[in-house]
């Protein structure tokens, strides 16, 4: 794999253009398929000029249909195409939750074992643009509920690259979750092609006091939490899953064994959501011998995302919030 | 784009199949009888287990459907579709073996009564799911158009199915791209419990495809020559690069919707009018058949099945250790 | 020919269904496809159709009676035909319902001393569970291996009450005949604490309620068990009696290891077999190895000789390489030797799976990994399941013989005494001296005859004597 270091820097929604754009030229059977993603671009601009290089057939605008647009993409996957299908908004996945759920995750067990569906299913989820409560949705543990699908959420551009590249490539179907909010965070990425293995999580930053284990936009302000927290002596240790599901969690729980201390942060709502599963991970394992403290978790409230611009920060975990947690965890008050 | 049109096929259409083709065509329709006939009775011997949805009485549209396809095509099937599976070609044996649950089944024991696949055979599986396949013959379309092959694919569906928001949604984009689907509709009156006549304010199903700018025909389910001649017509159109076609099959279900259905919802003498218009007797008739060779036919019938019966009872159960496989690939 | 009318199978699960009426009577005529029964499942009311038209003949179930699906109900029978001999009424049994199969093959098989005590129902359902470290071992949770690792307890002694016999905490506990997890002696109350500073508190010998708690609540952290001095020893905390007795209470292995030799002494029937082997030509093959060793090789030993001669006995003696199951013996074709390591408080058995299938160096280095690793507390769970056969070698001691106690389910247990240099006759007759090694093998005559035993310390002798039997 290339080193993200000493290379170009470009944002993410770059990023995840030029692994579409990479995976396209390499691949005929690859195209995709979604709302306004032709000659408009994209709602988030994605595939802007994609249109104009792959032309309409590679690049399918669809009516406003995502139980077809879904299903499009299983029908074709299984007869030997390699889909990406875009959901506008992650919210929008609910119209098309059967073809998902009760199709792609299932034909091939169904079938037993003798089918394939390589399926890409885009989606750009979380909150933080005013768009209020029903295109602001964090639903990626629901996904992580269906065995049979895939869910990916990279958290920087170049893990979005290399991700989605791999995605493009699974037998299986995947749900690719972006964030409205880190399309415009730019990060070094190589220019040649490269994948990162689903599965496995990144130590984005090393530390001794506590492990932070963060999804998505969370790895963004988690890291600016630990500038923070370093300031006053308090070294974090930050995992990025970047694969919730299937998810190798040995190298946090080794984080764990050695800072004995973790909190989980997440955006989606705190109730049975994924930190309840990380959390989980961590008690079963030898981890839990090592624990010096309760294992918390920073989510989203309980509540639906308001449009007032006050009401939606204070919503989900900022960084003030992850510094004041880790600090309690830290300092023993928990 | 063609403009929607709706016609009962004319007799005078009736032209292609040979005799021959018609006395292999009967016979699979006995086929089918006497598989369902079988599979109800190891049902009720506890032998087969879950449900199942018999279509006892809908043979002929099976037959004639896929009668009139290739085997390059793709079938998407219903949960009723025991018919259309046996019609495509599919073994018997490996069918029941399925149903028993055993690893030598077409899903491995995985899938059962509801789920039978051969992808190798393009049969891409029936569908548990009202309406479920019909999004997905979208993309087998759109593949076929990227792979640039002379193919199409059937996606088979009840009157139920339709609906359903699905149908809206992959009718209108297989039309809005010409794609080559085939949307078979069989109408054999009831959605479960719910008769064709209370859950829609028109006359034909077929008559949905003058909304999607398709062609729209209504044909007799149980005249196996009708079904065969709109579904080959169907196939020169999406072959010709002339879009999708709606054909809707009028036809009848003896049976209840599954297993546990006491058909309150009907009457002893609606059925029985139905049973005289019953597809086997009606083809054997036309072909001019003695009873001698009918039941000569049927015995054979009956030794095919009970072989399946065999083979399916022989074969080994999956094995728990492997009950993970096939999430993944 | 008459047609049987069966209860049929109408929905999922189910396995009786309630005759509500019947809609026709004896004798009478009916049409193939009329209803002649309405009957009930626990959710819908159907009806029963002819199966074929001809005369109706019930076999005496009356409205209102529960009869389990597919039992023949009546007859349809041709005019003039008498019903077949009239089946036995089956009695109302949910039971006799199909149930499905039995999975021929799990991924696990329970082990055999789960059956011991009482029979457990077989698992309803195929079960979910992470495939066990061990073909034979019963699924066992990891709280569970962990205090039974810390407590010495063989785990296959133990009986799971979880999901397909598997083996929980409170199992080990029960068996262990002690409540929660040992709470620190004098206050009985329990003791706020991490778990990292338990685990330390337990590495350390440090009784968690001497420890201050730093943290909120006083709870005990990893950091405040770092900063405690060693507890005093128990022998301490219970006073000295007059007459100089010390009260020295069981520790938890202690008592495990007082129950298991209890109940083998009590349920099996030892009987003993003796022979004294020469063992000059091992005491080579010991000599010879150690001067052939590579560097890092481990050092040989006539424990690890030993073993490699037992395990090929065993081979040709398989009926010793039993549990004694319930009712029936479970023959092994695997040979796992437990070896029997003294600690400075108890005992313990660690495992040498599959010894038939290790070489002399081999079975040398895990016997001596295992018996390091038992001594410093640090044998895994696994180490410590599935043994088939125990040899327990006291030869470092100045012991010519000893008996020792069978470990159930396992039915032999041979014990090695010291190799002292004795006359004894050579070929011709004349006074040499050898090295002869008392070699003692219980039994547990239930299972094993004295011919079978015999006929195994024959053949271990002979192979203690000309090792190269094994090579052949």
């Amino acid at each position: 794999m290339p080193s993200p270091n000493g290379t170009r820097e470009i944002t993410y929604v770059e990023a995840v253009r030029e692994a579409l754009t990479q995976s396209m030229q390499a691949d005929e059977r690859v195209f995709l398929i979604g709302e306004d993603i032709g000659v408009y671009g994209g709602a988030f601009g994605v595939s802007a000029g994609m249109h104009a290089e792959f032309g309409g057939e590679r690049v399918i605008d669809t009516p406003i249909s995502e139980a077809a647009i879904v299903g499009a993409c299983v029908g074709a996957a299984l007869t030997g195409m390699r889909p990406v299908g875009e959901i506008q908004f992650m919210d929008f996945i609910t119209l098309g939750m059967e073809q998902l759920v009760l199709q792609a995750a299932k034909v091939r067990f169904m079938f037993g074992g003798k089918a394939t569906v390589p399926m890409v299913l885009r989606t750009p989820g979380g909150s933080g643009t005013g768009a209020a409560a029903q295109h602001s949705e964090s639903l990626e543990t629901w996904f992580t509920h269906v065995p049979g699908l895939k869910v990916v959420m990279p958290s920087s551009p170049y893990d979005a690259k290399g991700l989605l590249m791999a995605a493009i490539q699974d037998e299986n179907p995947v749900i690719f979750v972006e964030h409205k909010l880190l399309y415009k965070v730019s990060g070094p990425v190589p220019e040649e092609p490269y994948t990162i293995p689903l599965g496995e999580p990144n130590i984005v930053r090393e530390g001794k006091h506590l492990t932070v284990v963060a999804t998505s936009i969370m790895v963004q302000r988690a890291k600016q939490a630990a500038e923070e927290l370093a300031k006053e002596g308090i070294e974090i240790e930050i995992v990025d899953p970047r694969t919730l599901n299937p998810f190798d969690d040995s190298l946090m729980i080794q984080s764990v064994v050695k800072t004995g201390k973790a909190l989980v942060v997440h955006e989606a709502v705190k109730t049975s959501g994924y930190g309840a599963e990380l959390v989980s991970r961590i008690v079963e394992s030898e981890a839990f011998d090592y624990l010096d403290a309760p294992v918390r978790r920073l989510a989203g409230l309980d509540i639906p995302i308001p449009y007032n611009r006050n009401l939606e920060y204070h919503a989900v975990p900022q960084v003030e919030n992850i510094v004041a947690e880790a600090r309690k965890l830290v300092r023993g008050e928990y | 784009m063609a403009k929607s049109k709706n016609a009962q096929t004319s007799q005078a259409a009736k032209r292609k199949l040979s005799e021959k083709q018609l006395h292999e065509m009967l016979y699979t329709m006995m086929l089918i009888r006497r598989f369902e006939e079988k599979a109800l009775d190891l049902y009720s011997l506890g032998k087969v287990h879950g449900t199942m949805h018999l279509s006892i009485g809908q043979e002929a549209t099976a037959v004639g459907a896929s009668g009139a396809l290739t085997q390059q095509d793709y079938l998407l099937n219903t949960h009723r579709g025991h018919g259309h599976c046996l019609a495509w070609g599919s073994q018997a044996d490996l069918m029941m073996a399925e149903f028993m649950g055993k690893e030598t089944g077409y899903c491995r024991g995985r899938g059962g009564s509801m789920h039978i696949a051969n992808v190798d055979a393009n049969n891409l599986g029936a569908n548990g799911i009202v309406a479920g396949g019909l999004p997905i013959s979208v993309g087998v379309g759109l593949s076929i158009r990227a792979r640039n092959t002379e193919q199409v694919v059937m996606v088979v569906f009840g009157d139920g199915a339709s609906n359903e928001g699905a149908f809206h949604e992959s009718i209108n984009m297989a039309s809005i791209w010409n794609l080559p689907v085939i949307f078979l509709c069989e109408n054999n009156q009831y959605a479960m419990s719910m008769p064709v006549e209370k859950s829609m304010n028109i006359d034909r199903i077929s008559d949905r495809a003058a909304a999607y700018g398709i062609e729209g025909v209504t044909v007799d389910g149980n005249d196996v020559e009708a079904v065969y001649e709109a579904v080959h017509n169907a196939r020169q159109r999406a072959i010709a690069g002339k879009g999708p076609t709606l054909i809707e099959c009028n036809t009848y279900r003896y049976m209840g919707h599954s297993k546990s259905d006491r058909q309150a919802y009907r009457t002893r003498d609606e059925v029985k009018t139905w049973m005289d218009k019953d597809p086997i007797e009606r083809l054997a008739g036309h072909l001019d058949m003695s009873k001698k060779d009918k039941d000569g036919l049927f015995k054979k019938a009956e030794a095919e099945i009970e072989k399946a019966v065999e083979f399916a009872e022989a074969s080994p159960e999956p094995d728990v250790a492997d009950i993970m496989e096939g999430v993944y690939a | 020919m008459a047609k049987e009318v069966i209860m049929p199978v109408f929905g999922f699960n189910q396995e009786t269904s309630q005759i509500v009426s019947w809609l026709v009577k004896d004798g009478q005529t009916v049409e193939q496809g009329d209803p002649i029964a309405e009957v009930t499942t626990d959710k819908i009311n159907m009806e029963i159709e002819a199966p074929t038209g001809g005369v109706f003949s019930g076999v005496g179930y009356a409205a209102g009676e529960t009869v389990p699906v597919t039992t023949v109900i009546a007859y349809i029978l041709e005019p003039g035909e008498k019903a077949p001999e009239a089946p036995v009424k089956a009695p109302v049994t949910p039971q006799a319902a199909p149930t499905p199969e039995e999975p021929e093959k799990s991924s696990y098989t329970p082990d055999p001393p789960t059956q011991n005590e009482q029979q457990l129902p077989p698992p309803a359902q195929p079960e979910y569970l992470p495939p066990a470290t061990d073909g034979r071992v019963a699924p066992v949770s990891d709280l569970a291996a962990k205090v039974a690792s810390e407590h010495g307890v063989d785990l296959a002694a133990v009986r799971g009450s979880g999901m397909g016999g598997r083996i929980t905490r409170k199992d080990v506990e029960s068996y262990l005949g002690a409540g929660a997890a040992a709470p620190a002696a004098g206050s009985g109350a329990k003791v706020r604490a991490t778990p990292a500073a338990r685990q330390a508190a337990r590495q350390r010998g440090i009784a968690l309620d001497t420890v201050r708690g730093s943290g909120p609540h006083g709870r005990v952290q990893a950091a405040d068990v770092a900063a405690a001095q060693p507890a005093p020893r128990p022998r301490t905390a219970a006073p000295a009696q007059p007459g100089g007795v010390q009260r020295i209470p069981f520790t938890q292995m202690r008592r495990t290891i007082a129950d298991n030799l209890q109940r083998s002494m009590q349920e099996a029937p030892h009987i003993y077999f003796q022979v004294d082997a020469d063992v000059s030509a091992l005491n080579d093959m010991v000599a010879e190895a150690n001067r052939q060793a590579a560097e890092g090789d481990a050092k040989v030993t006539l424990t690890a000789v030993l073993a490699k001669a037992v395990a090929w006995t065993l081979q040709r003696h398989p009926r010793l390489n039993s549990h004694l199951g319930q009712g029936e013996v479970l023959q092994y074709q695997d040979i796992h030797l437990g070896i029997a390591v003294a600690l400075d408080d108890g005992l313990i058995v660690p495992v040498v799976h599959n010894a038939d299938h290790k070489n002399v160096r081999q079975l040398a280095a895990e016997v001596n990994d295992l018996a390091s690793r038992a001594r410093s507390g640090k044998l895994k769970p696994t180490d410590l399941q599935g043994a088939t056969f125990t040899i327990s070698n006291l030869g470092m001691f100045r012991v010519d013989r000893f008996t020792a106690i069978i470990n159930p389910p396992q039915v032999g247990i041979l014990a090695i005494g010291r190799a002292s240099r004795r006359l004894v006759p050579d070929a011709l007759g004349q006074a040499i001296v050898r090295p002869i090694a008392a070699l003692t093998l219980s039994v547990d005559h239930r299972v094993i005859d004295g011919a079978v035993a015999a006929a195994f310390l024959d053949d271990l002798s002979a192979v203690c004597e000309r090792p190269h039997l094994m090579a052949l």
